[in-house]
């Protein structure tokens, strides 16, 4: 057992070190002596005991003991510890090319690869922009009614949710990534502010009557929402700037936002939004499965 | 007494090394490495061949070296020396050149190098000589009863390991010798265990060839010498030819050299020679009795310390004064490899463990091998010592 313990190890190590492989080698050929039912004669596992031993023996001549005694148990534990570690890491690996975190889809454990945690970061629901918790499990689109949305139907077999607040750089972050994923794949696209950030709740109403008013312009009006300074997004004057620019009627707009109907609009939206059990933004849905927090772009366009 | 040379060894510079395989190959001490240094660097030109200064002195260098070595084992003449690479290498010359033939007899003990055991064999094979294997006794000595009698099936060749590198125990040679040329077979003496430990005459022993190394007497691997009685050498053929083995060549014949240099194909290692002739001159200077006292006194005490550790068994005889520099143990139930790679990786003790290129002997008692240490004049009592104390704490764990 110690022999193909050595020989994983081993032959990781020496990967990085050439000083290791002789020895990885030694532990192939005693593992390739054992596979093809021949003894190992190479007295590689005693060379190394010795040496193991030897180490120890210099700290304490009790652990050299034990050590000695019990160093087929030992081999088995590590070997055991190893493997289990290969599967780990195998697995943390295999999730982060697919879902862009370590543990898994919307997981937010500590990951190696993302030890940040970048995409998986979100501005939580009810809270400032920050970390967010809550279960990644059960953000659905089930019952969700998302005719309510505005969206851009082009007849695709495929469609990219985006529940987003303006202000938030998470949100902001995988913004361009949705946008080169709509550029160069044929997928409808659903958007909904979903207010996180202190004073979004202002840009409800108005985004809601832009799409109203002209539900061509409303994708130009939540890209600049989306890209420019973030601090402009509070500024009613400059926030009128863009509609104007962009050739809204800011008046019917105002007009429009004052009226009770948006009111029961903009609520009905929201109604529909908690039923996805959203805790924080961003949260994505590409053909129903959701993703919390930016996630690289090659998670993104492998669920299309 | 022999601490002050020491310090010609940079290697033994602090604690952090105890080398105890000597029988191995010995370290060197910096008048050799100088010596070897400055062939290379002053005069790194061919002996014998060229004409101009530096190939001169290095002809000088070659000569003087040879006959510093033929004084050094009291040969009559430094034409009897020949270079060679080890001790294989000059058996082998014997082996390949004294013109055995099928039938003739080849003595050797049981408890051979494999450097005089595996050339008898295969000449066994290939010419159809015979090989006869005469046993040692408890004490590692060869059984001369049965040597006489194996003396009389009409011997060619007595090819006899002097000083064993298994147990250290030195053959009754002028004995041996006497006995075989009186039965007309000559005798061919592996002496790289005897020549470093201690003083030899060839002119007294008789002996007809003496095979030794450089690299077990303070000098560098990969040169050894061959001695051989003039009248032997000038009888033997060469075993590899070529440059420098002949005074005159034509596209069909050609006219060997006369002994040393028939034998001396190639270019040679000079800076071996060179430096093979600065460790005598270094033995010479620490003097062999200074040699044995330091041997002697450092195989008592590891004997002594030694045989009070339950189930460790001495190779050889109990008597330290019989062992040379040796002391090959083995303990029951314990990996000899083990033992000494725990003695490497706790204090820095190098010694051999295995079987010795003495495969036959272990073979035929069913022992998996020994721990050797071997010991030499720059080795201290301090250092046996720590021997034993680490060895005892090895033992304890293993």
């Amino acid at each position: 057992m110690f022999c193909l313990l050595a020989f994983i190890v081993l032959g990781v190590i020496s990967v990085f070190n050439a000083a290791y492989r002789d020895l990885a080698k030694e532990a192939y050929d005693c593992v390739f002596r054992r596979i093809t039912l021949r003894p190992c004669n190479t007295g590689f596992k005693e060379k190394m005991q010795a040496k193991l031993v030897g180490k120890m023996l210099s700290k304490s001549v009790w652990a050299a003991r034990i050590l000695n005694k019990n160093f087929e148990l030992f081999s088995w534990i590590l070997f055991l510890s190893t493997i289990l570690s290969i599967f780990w890491a195998g697995k943390g690996l295999y999730n982060f090319y697919m879902y862009g975190s370590c543990n898994g889809l919307n997981q937010t454990g500590f990951c190696a690869l993302d030890p940040t945690g970048e995409n998986n970061k979100i501005s939580a629901a009810g809270a400032s922009c920050g970390g967010g918790s809550g279960d990644e499990s059960v953000v659905t689109l089930e019952g969700v009614d998302l005719s309510l949305f505005p969206t851009k139907q082009i007849g695709a077999a495929d469609t990219v949710v985006m529940i987003g607040c303006f202000a938030c750089e998470y949100t902001r972050k995988a913004y361009p990534l949705v946008k080169q994923l709509l550029a160069e794949h044929e997928a409808n696209f659903v958007f909904a502010h979903y207010p996180v950030k202190e004073g979004m709740m202002d840009l409800l109403d108005m985004e809601y009557c832009a799409e109203q008013q002209n539900p061509d312009l409303y994708w130009q009006l939540i890209d600049r929402l989306l890209t420019m300074d973030v601090a402009a997004l509070t500024d009613v004057a400059q926030i009128d700037g863009v509609l104007t620019e962009l050739g809204y009627d800011v008046a019917a707009l105002r007009a429009c936002e004052a009226d009770p109907q948006t009111t029961v609009g903009v609520t009905a939206r929201r109604i529909e939004l908690e039923k996805t059990n959203i805790y924080g933004t961003p949260l994505i849905f590409i053909n129903e499965k959701g993703l919390v927090g930016p996630k690289p772009y090659r998670v993104y366009e492998r669920m299309l | 007494m022999t601490d002050s040379y020491r310090a010609d060894f940079q290697i033994l510079e602090g604690d952090a090394l105890i080398y105890f395989d000597n029988a191995c190959q010995t370290l060197r001490p910096k008048q050799v490495l100088s010596a070897m240094n400055e062939y290379y660097e002053q005069y790194p030109a061919c002996g014998g061949r060229s004409m101009h200064r530096l190939a001169a002195r290095v002809s000088q260098q070659v000569d003087q070296a040879r006959a510093r070595i033929a004084r050094f084992i009291d040969a009559r003449d430094k034409k009897e020396i020949v270079f060679t690479r080890n001790t294989t290498e000059g058996i082998n010359l014997v082996a390949h050149s004294l013109g055995l033939r099928a039938g003739d007899v080849v003595i050797t003990s049981d408890k051979e190098h494999n450097s005089n055991l595996i050339p008898w064999q295969v000449l066994q094979q290939k010419l159809g000589i015979k090989h006869v294997i005469v046993a040692t006794d408890q004490d590692g000595l060869l059984d001369l009863e049965a040597y006489q009698h194996a003396l009389t099936q009409g011997v060619a060749l007595v090819s006899m390991g002097y000083v064993s590198n298994l147990d250290g125990v030195a053959q009754p040679v002028e004995r041996i010798i006497q006995l075989a040329h009186a039965a007309g077979a000559k005798v061919l003496l592996d002496g790289a265990q005897a020549v470093p430990h201690h003083k030899l005459s060839v002119t007294q022993l008789d002996v007809d060839f003496l095979a030794f190394s450089g690299h077990k007497m303070l000098g560098p691997s990969g040169i050894g010498v061959l001695y051989g009685k003039s009248q032997l050498l000038a009888e033997l053929e060469p075993f590899l030819v070529g440059g420098d083995t002949v005074a005159f060549s034509t596209y069909t014949s050609h006219e060997f050299l006369a002994a040393p240099e028939k034998f001396e194909a190639g270019l040679q290692d000079y800076a071996g020679i060179i430096g093979l002739g600065a460790a005598v001159a270094y033995l010479e200077q620490v003097g062999f009795d200074a040699i044995v006292a330091r041997e002697l006194e450092l195989n008592q005490f590891l004997t002594k310390e030694l045989t009070t550790i339950k189930g460790l068994h001495l190779i050889g005889p109990q008597d330290p004064s019989l062992r040379s520099g040796i002391i090959s143990f083995y303990v029951d139930g314990k990996d000899h490899h083990k033992i000494a790679l725990m003695l490497d990786e706790v204090a820095g003790i190098c010694v051999r463990s295995g079987q010795h290129c003495v495969h036959s002997w272990f073979h035929d008692r069913r022992l998996a091998g020994s721990v050797r240490a071997s010991v030499y004049f720059y080795n201290t009592l301090a250092e046996a010592e720590v021997f034993v104390t680490q060895l005892r704490k090895v033992l304890s764990v293993l």
